[in-house]
């Protein structure tokens, strides 16, 4: 009887369940090894509830979940395909009607339609007190002239924003942070005589104070969520000691999620008035925005004004100053360094355009001014190099390019070169690119090229552990996928790792097919395809592999026939067969 | 384990039980390894300069092989050559002996310390020195070589001990943590003993098992939630991640097919290196395989020649192996012993502890291929050219490869400064 009923409601509920897009069985494992096969039905803040096989609701705590089922739920989660709230309640909402005489699987419609109404719509965080129109404790100022009761209409509607609602950091974000993070992240106060600072030296409080972060870095990265520290700790495991707030359990997935759309929107102080902001350079380069913050990082260290040092005035290089526009505008000695309307003649666009190697070229040190730069440098003296241009932009957003290509027949390596045209990756996006299982690693501590590997465990490594390693593409000089059960998707990712140097592809199942994609790799110069499938078909595209020192083919499907064309092609290369 | 003892005084009450429950109440899964895999976890950490060498395989000829009819042949003096002869190798001008044809083919990747000399003629102090780079005292227990590995730079893959001996123990962790000691192989056919369930449980026993336990454990863990009481608790699941993991299948030669293990040699010693093979492409850091039968007093000529056959197959099958893999670019091999044979042979046909002048043969990672380091004179008693190299410049040149820091200090428990090879100089000569 019990079973029949058991039967009846679970048939009921996904009829309810029906017009959401289902989730499929899949296999959750425990982090102590358990596996179990499931269907996730709905969540509550960190219970998921599954449905086994036996259609038994089995609630499951998210900590209690392997990493993989747990990066999985969030995915669902966020993506909004299963329902809010304990799905036995949703059900008991369901049948009102005394447990005995069973609710018939065809109700009526509309009757279902009010159901599924009141998953979407439970209420989430605690209720809000309901407040008498002009109360006191509504604390949303009310401008003059407005009337009170429609601004705590609005504060009631904004704190949680539809999926559609641009976020509002005062309405939405703020309320966050004052409930969960003020208690440390104020601004300073006194208490019994002392001054009590904010924790890691940071506050919280407004937007300006958000964005500033602390001394060791900012905590928000606008649009960028793999750079945002703020997001990192609040996302971390919650035995991580840094995770974040450290007191009361983690914020609800609504909360996390709504501090992500804020700063996936661009970290703006208000919803509305943020496009302004987006810059671009088309309508005329500023010299105060544009050009001069480039100038004082790549310019002042040898074109300031004199100094003294150690007893010694200090002048600037070739006699050039560059740390006021007038100073640039007048020169030095040899003449002046900017023709105003005319790029190709000023010798500031000249020696900025040179090739990297060129001995003359400017900045000496550091990597090349990229492709952008250069040319808001060419654009700002066409347009006539101008101190005050007639309207103000925000600095244009900075865009990595591919640097240019490296010689491979020096003495210094490859790798070497690479490292120092880089920054190491901070500390935050490590973690995140080790969020997948790659163990990655700086290749010394004064390095700035990394290591990425998946050594413990490599046959759970599958081709969607590969994006966690994006964040720091540029960085990876050595990727070691060896007996990891990726396929030959992975390596269209792997071939945006432009800086890569060293890939071993050992015991993989990777073939002709995923090869082909490395062949616009340029420093690659080891190659590991060990017991992997690759044939002959490949041998075109590893022979365009110029720097390649070694590649190593054993027990891959390539012929005697294939190696002796490898071997005509890449005379150099140490070929292993 | 004596160091654990010297460190008692240091263990709370809890970590006292702890320790005693695994040693006496057969708490571990893994009885012989449970330690080391418990705490076995700190992930590899960035060397003070890339690392030519990211694993070492160390081949340590117990006894103190022969170095005059093996590595350290002298051509020049027949006299104390006796009827070993010398032969060419695929590296200009170096020379093996007879016994090593095989290896001779591999000499392009490989060089010869041929100066080396310690202080210490007798064998357990000997081996100690050339382990740890410190001198055997009654005071102190060494941390060896493949501990400091494990302490200074971490494990790469973080399931299984990045510190590996086969065959005969040595020292261990002197007096680091013991979990930084070497996981001990005795039979490398066995494979890691007692890492299996049960043959009479099948899966949903044994999780049914595990989920009783946990049931009993739940309340006192939600009750008591620190982390001495985790510890405890992840002592089994960290046992069970190993006994899961397909890790645990490095340490099964078996699964090798026929020809790998003929390439190597059915000898207990080739075993060894196919298993070092197997567990550095499971990116174990140090892997040190040994073998007795050196001290070759008596019959020194035939029994030379016996061993070298095994070592010759083995030691050849390693480094062609490593070679088609693509892992001798970052693997070094070292063969060495604690010292040498006198270049006199005794009335019985043998040759007696010599420590003033003995050779090392390193291969592989970091390695600059065909280099003979110095010269021994004319008699082959002493180095006449190049620097002495004692066990500590040995090591730090291994180190140094490694990418370990020469000069981070540990702090013995009374307070003294050691460091990882001693005031011992890398050999820059031999490296790439």
């Amino acid at each position: 009887m019990v079973g029949r009923r058991v039967l009846i409601l679970s048939v009921l509920f996904s009829f309810l369940l029906s017009s959401r897009a289902e989730e499929p069985f899949r296999i959750f494992t425990t982090s102590t090894g358990q596996a179990f096969s499931g269907q996730l039905i709905s969540y509550e803040g960190q219970t998921f509830y599954l449905k086994g096989k036996d259609n038994k609701l089995y609630p499951v705590q998210f900590k209690q979940l392997s990493a993989n089922d747990q990066k999985y739920l969030i995915k669902v989660a966020q993506s909004g395909s299963v329902p809010k709230g304990d799905p036995r309640l949703l059900n008991k909402g369901n049948s009102d009607t005394p447990p005995s005489p069973t609710p018939s699987s065809n109700s009526t419609p509309d009757k279902t339609e009010d159901e599924k109404e009141e998953i979407v719509v439970k209420p989430i965080t605690k209720p809000k007190p309901k407040l008498r129109a002009g109360s006191f404790f509504a604390y949303k100022p009310v401008n003059l002239g407005q009337d009170p009761s429609l601004a705590i209409e609005n504060a009631k509607v904004s704190a949680i924003p539809r999926p559609d609602e641009p976020i509002d950091f005062t309405n939405h974000v703020l309320p966050i942070l004052d409930e969960r993070c003020f208690s440390c992240h104020n601004a300073p106060y006194e208490k019994n005589g002392r001054t009590i600072h904010p924790k890691a030296g940071l506050r919280l409080d407004t937007h300006e104070w958000v964005m500033k972060g602390n001394l060791d870095n900012t905590v928000v990265e606008a649009g960028n969520l793999e750079d945002s520290y703020l997001y990192e700790v609040i996302t971390l495991d919650q035995e991580d000691d840094m995770f974040m707030p450290p007191k009361g359990g983690a914020l609800t997935a609504e909360q996390i999620d709504i501090i992500k759309r804020w700063i996936m929107e661009g970290a703006k102080a208000s919803a509305a008035g943020g496009e302004a902001m987006a810059s671009d350079m088309s309508n005329g380069i500023s010299f105060h925005q544009h050009i001069f913050p480039l100038i004082e990082e790549r310019c002042l260290d040898c074109h300031s004004e004199p100094y003294v040092k150690n007893g010694r005035t200090i002048h600037p290089k070739a006699g050039l100053r560059l740390d006021t526009y007038e100073a640039i505008i007048e020169g030095n000695l040899d003449g002046t360094i900017i023709e105003k309307g005319n790029a190709e003649e000023s010798t500031l666009y000249a020696v900025i355009t040179l090739d990297s190697d060129d001995p003359e070229i400017m900045p000496p040190k550091g990597e090349p001014l990229t492709e952008d730069e250069i040319n808001m440098f060419k654009q700002w003296i066409e347009e006539g190099a101008k101190e005050n241009p007639t309207d103000t932009f925000a600095k244009p957003k900075e865009e990595k390019v591919a640097l240019a290509p490296i010689d491979g027949n020096s003495e210094e390596s490859i790798v070497e070169k690479l490292s120092k045209r880089l920054k190491p990756p901070s500390k935050p996006q490590m973690a995140a690119a080790q969020k997948s299982g790659a163990l990655v690693t700086l290749l010394s501590t004064r390095h700035s090229m990394v290591r990425a590997e998946f050594s413990s465990g490599p046959n759970l490594i599958k081709d969607d552990a590969i994006g966690a390693l994006s964040g720091i593409k540029n960085n990876i000089s050595h990727l070691d996928l060896s007996r990891t059960s990726i396929t030959d998707g992975v390596l269209g990712e792997v071939k945006k790792f432009n800086n890569l140097t060293w890939l071993n592809l050992k015991n993989t199942s990777v073939s002709d097919r995923g090869v082909e994609n490395l062949s616009k790799m340029p420093y690659l110069t080891y190659l590991n395809l060990v017991s992997s499938k690759v044939s002959d078909k490949s041998v075109t595209t590893l022979a365009s592999l110029k720097n390649l020192e070694e590649i190593y083919l054993w027990n891959s499907d390539v012929t005697k026939d294939g190696i002796e064309r490898l071997r005509m092609a890449l005379p150099d290369t140490k070929i292993s067969f | 384990m004596k160091s654990d003892i010297i460190k008692l005084d240091e263990l709370n009450r809890r970590e006292f039980i702890t320790s005693a429950a695994k040693a006496c109440l057969g708490v571990g899964l893994l009885p012989m390894a449970g330690s080391y895999i418990h705490n076995n976890v700190n992930a590899l950490e960035p060397g003070a300069r890339p690392a030519t060498a990211r694993y070492v395989i160390y081949l340590n000829m117990t006894g103190a092989m022969s170095h005059l009819d093996t590595f350290g042949t002298n051509p020049d003096a027949p006299d104390i050559q006796g009827p070993t002869k010398s032969i060419a190798t695929s590296a200009d001008g170096v020379f093996l002996s007879e016994n090593l044809p095989e290896t001779a083919r591999h000499m392009h990747n490989s060089a010869i310390i041929k100066t080396m000399v310690t202080s210490q003629g007798a064998h357990e102090q000997a081996s100690y020195l050339m382990h740890t780079s410190y001198l055997k005292r009654g005071t102190i227990a060494h941390p060896t070589f493949g501990s400091w590995v494990s302490k200074l730079s971490g494990n790469i893959n973080t399931t299984i001990p990045s510190n590996v001996q086969i065959g005969a123990n040595p020292a261990g962790a002197g007096f680091l943590e013991s979990k930084y000691g070497p996981l001990p192989i005795g039979n490398p056919s066995a494979g890691l003993a007692n890492s299996k369930i049960a043959d009479y449980l099948d899966e949903t026993r044994f999780g049914g098992r595990l989920a009783m336990a946990q049931k009993m454990n739940a309340s006192y863990l939600n009750q008591y939630d620190q982390k001495q009481v985790r510890a405890y608790s992840d002592l089994y699941k960290d046992a069970i991640k190993l006994m899961r993991s397909e890790d645990l299948k490095a340490f099964d030669i078996t699964q090798e097919p026929e020809q790998m293990h003929e390439l190597y040699g059915k000898s207990n010693f080739g075993q060894g290196c196919l298993l070092a093979r197997r567990l550095v492409e499971n990116q174990v850091r140090y892997v040190e395989i040994s073998r007795g039968g050196w001290d070759t007093h008596d019959n020194n000529f035939e029994a030379v020649a016996n061993n070298c056959a095994d070592i010759d197959k083995a030691l050849s099958g390693l480094l062609l192996d490593l070679e088609m893999r693509g892992l001798l670019k970052e693997t070094m091999v070292v063969l060495t012993s604690e010292f040498g044979r006198t270049p006199k042979i005794n009335p019985r046909d043998g040759r007696d502890h010599w420590p003033y002048g003995f050779t090392a043969f390193l291969a592989g990672g970091g390695i600059k291929g065909g280099t003979v380091y110095g010269k021994m004179d004319k008699v082959g008693r002493n180095p006449a050219e190049g620097k002495f190299i004692d066990p500590a410049s040995l090591n730090a040149t291994i180190a140094h490869a490694m990418g370990l820091p020469l000069n981070d200090v540990q702090y013995s428990p009374s307070g003294r400064p050691f460091t990882v090879a001693h005031d011992g100089k890398p050999l820059f000569d031999v490296l790439a």
